[in-house]
């Protein structure tokens, strides 16, 4: 039609990259202008008023860094996993194993005052990795679909969360409602003076943003890693342990996804509490931190703060323009829709039917 | 970049026109359609804003206790004077926020925690659930009064004695059979309990959850029940009998009305702790706020004689009002948990004459003697 057909593209270039993705959010927030303004609210000043109380105030924005931050752990670990083509979709369920076995250490584990913080992140690390481990090793022994297991496995999470808070560790000193003790005061993790951000879990989160970067583009693992994704065929035939590189890889993806969930217990809520207050969707959203950052995980810090700027524009959007709660995750979900859609363009190219009238010139293709 | 940043600025002006007036801002634990606990704060709220003409109010709902935080900070930069939360899940983020907003005061409904800018408040129910009580032992014709129960935790408690002492007042014989959620909202869990409570021969209703579900399951077997927090006739017009209804209104307009002249402020609150009830107008009784008694019972509760130590022979209509009145006034008047008092293994809880104080009350564990069903912490 129109006389045109797609044509594949060899390697789209960083800078088409960019533009596709910085225009595919674009896209996306037009449509939530349209939204905006079928609410009765001016989507300028919509904008304006998100912009000026989360970039341009000290306490939104630290709000926004604090929210990034599971998003980043779990984003750059999703990274990994995309990167060999293991669809991680259990983020969500890691990062509330992680959260379980930070709060058991908090409670129960007799220890001495100063190790538990770092004990927490070690066994809640250990906790997110075994909940992904488990879908790895169905597929990589009998071939069963991740997608599906990550995602179940969630569901698994989710209500063993409800069984603790609701049973055996519901809290002696709550009155009856659902949740935890509170956690000692050594068993919460230090935040920067006057903000919520509990900086130690993101510090974590950079270091491992810097180390996957490394390890990605400077080790023969990460070689393996990115063949893996490119063509699995390739990969067998040049030797690539697949087993074990996938093993590692969801070990860490989850991993981190569990260092997640120890932020937001340790740091933030100092209870085992509701498992969809205490993981606000993150490992969802960084499905999307991941997909934005197309396989860096040096972008994806970047791409979770700007997903961590509209988690952060939900309560403005609910309590300074009088619009309902639900308003972030429709504008996540235009996102996401709106980032899928537009990866054809980075790998095709629309040119027009060859035609004897003109010159070939669009058909060039490297 | 910082130019950049500050010509941003400029082009935005400063969208928040300073004026005079008090801002109070309203966090909700449930959406304000509930038509029960946070849509009566809601009411209040509007009949604060009405009351008080300085006052500028504005509200979120369906907050959960892990974002109150957040919404404190959104309140705070609308430029709230006032926060008021009204679960006490909520705590824990309110006493945060406090610390780091020193400057603003915070109201925090059933909570115990208090801090100099952070007052509790509480419109407590026993003495309108004894009313309630009256009205059970005289409808039910088994003797047989059923409690679908949330938590086993003092409020409860004490709720529930208040109740069945109401009916054992107008019928030495009743029991209140217990059945325990542990939840405060599970309308699948009510249904099962209103049901097994109904099998085993129980014909009238009190409860503390958060849903409309005994009004409707008792309502469909035709057997009383009672409006809790807001009124619920409307889900079973001819058989909610009464109910508590609750007004926390009165508690906002005196506090607001005191931080205007001065007599609180956000270094004074450590000590502030509303535990209002009748005398007060905290609390009310009625099906719905203008019937304190569904005119279908009226003829069984006037027809409903009973020979009262205090009153001679009173029938149970006259009996519920002249205690209403009486509470009304003073809990010196009467209140309902006034000594000689024995619980239900035996043991005297208040001597003669001896009216509980208020941490007494707040402490409740023990169960009256003619609650049935198992009672932790006894």
């Amino acid at each position: 039609m129109f006389g045109l057909r797609f044509e594949r593209r060899a390697d789209p270039s960083p800078l088409l990259v960019f533009a596709v993705s910085v225009g595919a959010i674009v896209a996306a927030l037009l449509v939530t202008s349209v939204i905006f303004a079928l609410y009765g609210v001016d989507p300028l000043h919509a904008y304006r008023t998100i912009i000026e109380r989360t970039l341009l105030d000290r306490r939104g924005f630290s709000e926004v860094i604090r929210k990034s931050i599971p998003l980043i752990l779990a984003g750059v670990g999703l990274v990994l996993a995309l990167r060999a083509r293991f669809w991680n979709i259990g983020a969500e369920g890691q990062i509330l194993a992680g959260a379980v076995a930070a709060s058991g250490v908090a409670l129960f584990a007799p220890l001495p005052e100063p190790l538990y913080v770092p004990v927490m992140f070690l066994v809640g690390a250990a906790a997110g990795a075994l909940w992904g481990l488990l879908p790895a090793l169905l597929k990589v022994r009998l071939g069963v679909n991740e997608i599906i297991t990550t995602l179940m496995m969630n569901y698994i999470a989710l209500y063993i969360v409800r069984w603790l808070i609701n049973g055996p560790w519901r809290g002696q000193s709550v009155t009856g409602f659902s949740y935890s003790d509170r956690f000692p005061s050594f068993a919460q993790i230090p935040t920067l003076p006057g903000t919520r951000l509990h900086w130690p879990t993101l510090a974590i989160g950079l270091l491992l943003a810097v180390i996957l970067a490394f390890v990605l583009y400077r080790t023969r693992l990460g070689f393996e890693i990115r063949m893996m994704g490119e063509s699995q065929d390739a990969a067998r035939y040049a030797g690539v342990n697949f087993m074990r590189t996938t093993l590692f890889l969801v070990a860490v993806s989850a991993g981190a996804a569990g260092i997640a969930g120890v932020g937001e217990v340790g740091g933030i809520h100092h209870r085992l509490i509701e498992p969809n207050s205490i993981s606000l969707g993150y490992g969802y959203t960084a499905i999307i931190v991941a997909l934005l950052a197309r396989g860096n995980p040096l972008v994806a810090v970047v791409t979770a703060l700007f997903m961590g700027l509209i988690f952060a524009s939900g309560d403005i959007i609910q309590v300074a323009l009088r619009l309902p709660s639900q308003m972030p995750d429709v504008i996540n979900g235009l996102i996401l829709l709106f980032i899928v859609c537009s990866e054809p363009l980075l790998r095709y190219r629309l040119v027009r039917r060859k035609q004897p009238a003109l010159q070939a010139s669009g058909e060039v293709s490297a | 970049m910082k130019r950049w940043i500050l010509v941003l600025a400029l082009l935005m002006g400063v969208a928040s026109a300073q004026d005079d007036s008090l801002k109070v801002g309203f966090i909700y634990v449930g959406p304000v359609g509930d038509n029960g606990y946070s849509f009566a704060f809601d009411q209040a709220r509007q009949a604060l804003e009405e009351a008080v003409p300085e006052v500028e109010t504005m509200y979120v709902e369906s907050v959960s206790e892990a974002e109150v935080e957040a919404f404190i900070d959104q309140l705070v930069f609308e430029g709230s004077d006032i926060i008021i939360a009204n679960s006490f899940g909520h705590g824990d983020g309110v006493l945060a926020a406090a610390q780091r907003y020193p400057d603003i005061i915070f109201g925090h409904a059933t909570g115990v925690e208090r801090a100099p800018n952070v007052m509790t408040f509480m419109a407590d129910f026993y003495q309108v659930y004894y009313l309630n009580g009256l009205v059970a032992g005289a409808l039910s014709d088994s003797g047989k009064i059923g409690y679908v129960a949330s938590f086993p935790i003092p409020e409860v408690k004490r709720h529930i004695n208040a109740f069945a002492l109401g009916a054992k007042e107008v019928n030495p014989d009743a029991v209140v059979e217990v059945r325990w959620l542990y939840s405060w909202f599970d309308p699948a869990a009510s249904n099962e309990a209103t049901e097994a409570l109904i099998s085993q021969g129980v014909d009238a209703f009190g409860f503390t959850e958060d849903s409309t579900t005994v009004v409707q399951v008792a309502g469909a077997r035709g057997y009383p029940s009672f409006s809790h927090y807001a009124s619920m006739v409307e889900y079973s017009p001819e058989t909610v009998a009464s109910g508590h209804l609750v007004n926390w209104s009165v508690i906002l307009i005196d506090f607001v009305e005191g931080v205007l002249d001065g007599t609180y402020t956000s270094e004074n609150l450590e000590d502030v702790d509303y535990f209002w009830l009748l005398e007060q107008d905290a609390v009310r009784m009625g099906a719905a706020p203008d019937m304190p008694i569904n005119p279908v019972y009226e003829e069984e509760l006037k027809g409903y004689l009973v020979d009262h130590p205090e009153f001679g022979e009173i029938s149970a209509w006259d009996l519920v009002f002249e205690r209403l009145e009486q509470m009304s006034t003073s809990r010196e008047e009467f209140d309902p948990f006034e000594g000689p008092l024995y619980d239900r293994q035996g043991n005297l809880v208040f001597e003669e004459g001896e009216i509980p104080t208020i941490p007494e009350l707040l402490s409740t564990q023990w169960a009256a003697e003619n609650v049935v069903g198992p009672w932790e912490g006894e």
